[in-house]
């Protein structure tokens, strides 16, 4: 049960901004929500299996866009490594600090995803990739209030918490 | 044999590779890449109906209720139309000109779709069943691909003028490259209300300037000198061998001198709603052409 919420999650993580959140976009910024999904993946890992999570996904992303394999590989990789960094050191019961986490670990990670446009030979102006990182940061920072409780929950006591093979 | 140990030069070396081989792996699979995806294609053939169900719901509720959630532009809509109408009522002259206006635009938007060139290709009709999965690029997915007969480069237009061109196929999708994404840009001519025409590139403004809505952008450079006029109607101009000749893009709405004068930039208003498309044409063209 518990690996397939995980993957219907991921699923709708890679549905859901282009369809329900193409209505809810502030002026095309939309959330990443596969980057979001990682982020709390890997505050309930351990920093090793969150980045291979990160890894998966990000592949899976690569593989479902079509184009510029590697690109979500590797930021999710490294979104969930910072992310791991970030969660021994930061309480992850405390909800303003999740916020802060999420907004910053995203902004991190749409910075490598403008470093390898730039790389990849992709125009970007300073201030439209300035104003689509801000923003899909903070629309991902909005969204903590309203998922992450009920997935914190989830993990700690619900469907999403790890058991071992004798306790099922 | 003694355990290797790890250095920070050797990480950085790693490192250093590791994100090379990615820019490397991301320029060789750019937009109208050809490698097979059969992973991909088979996510999109399992998506794509829900995806499909998911945009038509969601045009539905925004289509019902687009008086409640824009109370407040409606609002204004309505203040601006009284004052309009008071304006009007007292103002003849101002009146016969938005008369002649609309006709003017009426005889601009004729030939839709009579193009002589567009219409001996064969056209099919297909859904939009995603918007662009990332922010990064103005796409849309249709539920028409290989199966159908659709390729890379297929022109796609809509009931008032050009959409884009197919960049990727599945058996089951294609996805479109909007003309309004920096990225696709159209071999184009801005053709006068005295019928003279004066060629162009056009390109999307997304991603180039600060000029971003959810409508997108569309801009022309041209030389000072060239007779380009607000109002003037740009359609494609055939040349390039994707776009066929005379589709509607869309109207010169705004021009602008570059700082050195000898430039100007021509903004263009799309004729095509981008942002309440559901139905697009995909224009298959035969192979070579």
């Amino acid at each position: 049960m518990r690996y397939l919420l995980m993957a219907l999650m991921l699923l709708l993580s890679l549905i859901l901004p282009g369809t329900a959140f193409y209505f809810w976009s502030w002026g095309d910024i939309k959330p990443d929500l596969i980057m979001l999904f990682i982020i709390y993946m890997a505050l309930h890992h351990r920093p090793l299996s969150g980045a291979l999570w990160g890894l998966g996904a990000g592949i899976i992303e690569d593989l479902y866009i079509g184009r510029h394999f590697g690109m979500y590989s590797l930021t999710l990789a490294v979104v969930a490594l910072l992310t791991g960094w970030l969660a021994q050191r930061w309480n992850r019961e405390n909800l303003p600090l999740i916020i802060l986490i999420v907004f910053l670990v995203t902004f991190m990670g749409q910075l490598v995803i403008v470093f390898l446009n730039l790389g990849a030979g992709t125009g970007w102006t300073f201030y439209a990739a300035l104003r689509l990182v801000g923003g899909v940061s903070l629309y991902n920072a909005v969204l903590v209030p309203i998922t992450y409780p009920w997935i914190h929950r989830s993990f700690v006591k619900g469907w999403l918490k790890y058991r071992p093979k004798y306790e099922r | 044999m003694g355990k290797r140990k790890v250095t920070a030069t050797g990480i950085i070396v790693l490192i250093f590779f590791l994100i090379l081989g990615v820019l490397i792996s991301i320029r060789l699979t750019g937009i109208g890449n050809t490698f097979s995806n059969p992973v991909g294609n088979a996510l999109h053939r399992v998506l794509s109906p829900v995806e499909s169900v998911i945009l038509q719901a969601g045009n539905g509720i925004r289509n019902n209720t687009r008086a409640l959630w824009n109370f407040r532009s409606v609002e204004a809509e309505n203040e601006a139309l009284k004052k309009r109408v008071e304006q009007l009522t007292g103002d003849n002259l101002e009146l016969k000109e938005q008369v002649l206006a609309g006709l003017r635009y009426n005889a601009l938007d004729q030939g839709l779709f009579n193009s002589p060139t567009l219409s001996k290709y064969e056209k099919s009709g297909a859904s939009i069943t995603n918007r662009n999965p990332t922010a990064w690029y103005q796409t849309l997915t249709l539920n028409k691909g290989s199966n159908d007969g659709v390729a890379v480069n297929n022109p796609i237009i809509a009931q008032y003028g050009l959409v884009g061109k197919v960049v990727a196929v599945t058996p089951s999708t294609c996805e479109v490259l909007m003309i309004t994404d920096g990225e696709g840009k159209v071999s184009a001519l801005v053709r006068g209300s005295t019928g003279n025409a004066t060629f162009g590139i056009v390109e999307g403004t997304y991603k180039q300037t600060s000029r971003l809505d959810a409508k997108g952008n569309l801009q022309m450079l041209f030389r000072r000198e060239d007779n380009v006029n607000i109002g003037d109607l740009v359609l494609t101009s055939g040349l390039g061998g994707v776009y066929p000749k005379d589709i509607p893009i869309g109207k010169v709405e705004q021009i602008q001198l570059d700082s050195s004068g000898l430039l100007k930039t021509a903004y263009i208003n799309p004729l095509e709603d981008f942002d309440s498309l559901e139905e697009v044409y995909i224009v298959k063209k035969a192979e070579g052409e």
